[in-house]
């Protein structure tokens, strides 16, 4: 019976072919390591937020007057209604927590390089989709910290040239952020996950054609890659039990610990709240932004540092395979980028003062200076690395496998 | 770099950001049944004259184990369903402090220190030289020593501390109403999970022996 489901729907619809081509037969390297883990895991904590969002939507009431309230309501009266807002909150931290893992692994291991540049800047695209998703979603509890926050970073888009107060004008709907205000961000907070997942299926689709990285650097012989199920399948969902246990620890036993103090207090546009901040996950842009004296100057800084990413492709330079394993100054270089962007957090966490300040223009110079000097870095480490003979594991590896070839394509 | 020492390095990190807050009066805060009573009680009869806590209901101090009697005498009158609010109408509050009194119901955790922030405004009252009372947590607060810890002598303070304590537990589980639900599935769910984890370990181990 199931058999002749199936052969019915194989004539109309190519449902075992599909099936066969994306995950029995899609080879994937088996030397992956659970650094491979994070793209599933983003892909998870999009359902988990799109689900949890949509009941969310049912109880929540986009109005300055019931928003705060109506949060209460959620929390007090739904049914597991504290579990659903919780999941949603804290999966807001842990997708960034995910992705910036998914990013920083991507860069270390040099998975940006071609023929990825088309797979880096749909997740470039995702990311600022994610952003732009989570600084909306942010406004609607409508606590001091989401009022504020919302108020601050709209007031930004003020110091565009000529037209800045009319931009303002424009994204608020009200001079100030109002009534408004959140009722469009409500309606766009939910309509943004949906392009999120359009452009998660550009994703995929460019990462079957290319295939996955890996630890090497280097496109692996044929025995060297395994059907993605059942090998990845079974690794991917060990990791999720992982991340779930962490995960559930925290909206479980300290659901509040991404949460601001002063958002539990209902938005007063009155009273703005000693300190401002945004949320952990923007803090090291938001350090950025406050590293440069003059407004424009500083947004602009602020839309380069998350935009230059994308331009990795054309920075590196360097021609030697296995991201920055067999790249000692790019390897370097990286740790060196990752303390800085913790810097740039903590200062954006602490009020504005001297040395801060000081500290934070310095962890900005530092930031740009990583992507800027790059194409020099890379391209003297390649001559460095060639003159001395490659190191031995890498020589090793390339002898091992065949020639570096386009991938054998199954469409 | 391994996940191992990556997780080590961002447990580091948030080990630290739980730094700060040293004006705070770091006191256990006693959350047990009878404690959380005694606290309803106290906030009942001295925050609620003034203060509002408008999430909750006086139907919901049956949950904290009180009779249905007892309730009836906390609620002065009102109807089990009706929210706990101020006795005194806002207007009168804000004429009488400048503002209304800030509803309590999530005071517990809108403060930076959370209940510590609540026991040490509580028990921060001090007489300054000239003879007016003052706050070391919130200097020139327009709210009353309401529990008279400023004139207290060193007998009566270990009672107002007591006072305090459980008064702030009371804000705690108000803010919270669903904490002692949600850490008891938790413990369900974590357990679940590990046992889930272990199993995909040995499923994903199993599969991967097919490999050689």
């Amino acid at each position: 019976m199931a058999q002749r489901l199936i052969a019915w729907i194989d004539q109309r619809f190519p449902l075992t072919s599909f099936i066969k081509r994306e995950l029995t037969d899609y080879l994937t390297p088996r030397n992956l390591s659970y650094w491979w883990n994070f793209g599933f895991l983003a892909g998870f904590l999009l359902m988990l937020q799109i689900i949890s969002g949509v009941f969310l939507a049912m109880h929540y009431k986009p109005d300055v007057n019931l928003a705060f309230d109506s949060v209460q309501h959620i929390m007090r009266e739904v049914n597991y209604g504290w579990l659903i807002r919780y999941l949603h909150s804290t999966g807001a931290s842990a997708f960034f927590v995910v992705v910036y893992i998914h990013m920083a692994r991507t860069l270390y291991y040099g998975s940006y390089r071609a023929p990825r540049e088309l797979m880096w800047w749909s997740g470039q695209v995702l990311l600022i989709l994610l952003m732009a998703s989570a600084f909306m979603g942010y406004l609607l509890p409508w606590g001091q910290m989401s009022y504020w926050g919302a108020q601050v970073i709209t007031s930004l888009f003020g110091a565009t040239p000529l037209i800045g107060d009319e931009i303002v004008l424009w994204l608020r709907g009200d001079f100030v952020v109002g009534d408004a205000t959140l009722n469009r961000f409500f309606a766009l907070h939910y309509l943004v996950p949906f392009f999120i997942v359009g452009m998660v299926i550009i994703h995929l689709v460019a990462l079957h054609h290319v295939k996955s990285s890996n630890p090497s650097g280097i496109n692996l012989a044929d025995k060297d890659n395994i059907p993605f199920h059942p090998y990845f399948t079974a690794k991917d969902l060990f990791g999720l039990g992982v991340f779930l246990i962490i995960f559930c620890g925290f909206v479980f036993f300290a659901p509040e610990f991404f949460i601001e103090a002063a958002n539990n207090i209902p938005a007063n546009p009155l009273q703005t709240p000693p300190h401002i901040v945004p949320e952990w996950y923007f803090l090291p842009f938001y350090t950025i932004l406050r590293a440069i004296p003059d407004t424009l100057g500083g947004v602009v800084a602020m839309g380069l540092s998350i935009l230059i990413f994308a331009a990795m492709p054309f920075l590196d330079r360097s021609r030697i395979p296995g991201g920055a394993r067999f790249r000692p100054f790019y390897r370097a270089m990286f740790y060196i980028f990752m303390v800085d962007v913790a810097v740039l957090a903590y200062v954006g966490s602490q009020p504005p003062g001297g040395l801060t300040f000081k500290i934070g223009v310095a962890a900005t110079v530092i930031y740009f200076a990583a992507f800027l000097t790059l194409p020099f870095l890379s391209r003297w480490e390649e001559r460095w690395l060639r003159a001395r003979g490659l190191p031995p594991a890498l020589q090793a590896l390339l002898d091992s496998e065949t020639e570096p070839k386009p991938r054998r394509e199954a469409r | 770099m391994s996940l191992r020492m990556f997780i080590c390095f961002i447990s580091l990190l948030t080990a630290q950001a739980a730094w700060g807050e040293g004006a705070l009066k770091d006191v256990e805060i006693d959350h047990s049944p009878a404690a959380l009573r005694r606290g309803a009680a106290t906030v009942t009869s001295v925050c609620l004259p003034c203060h509002s806590l408008k999430y909750l209901h006086y139907r919901d101090l049956l949950k904290l184990g009180f009779s249905p009697e007892e309730v009836t005498g906390l609620s002065m009158g009102n109807k089990p369903e009706a929210a706990l609010l101020a006795l005194m109408p806002p207007d009168i509050g804000e004429q009488t402090y400048g503002r209304v009194p800030p509803d309590l119901s999530l005071m517990a955790k809108a403060r930076e220190g959370g209940p510590h922030y609540t026991y040490s405004l509580l028990t921060g009252f001090y007489q300054d030289k000239t003879g007016e009372t003052n706050n070391h947590l919130y200097p020139s607060i327009r709210m009353p020593d309401i529990l008279g810890w400023s004139s207290a002598d060193a007998a009566q303070r270990a009672v107002l501390e007591t006072q305090a304590n459980e008064a702030t537990a009371f804000l705690v589980w108000a803010a919270d109403p669903r904490a002692a639900e949600r850490k008891r599935l938790g413990y369900y769910t974590i357990a679940y999970l590990v046992l889930l984890t272990g199993l995909l370990y040995l499923i994903k181990r199993k599969v991967w022996a097919r490999l050689g």
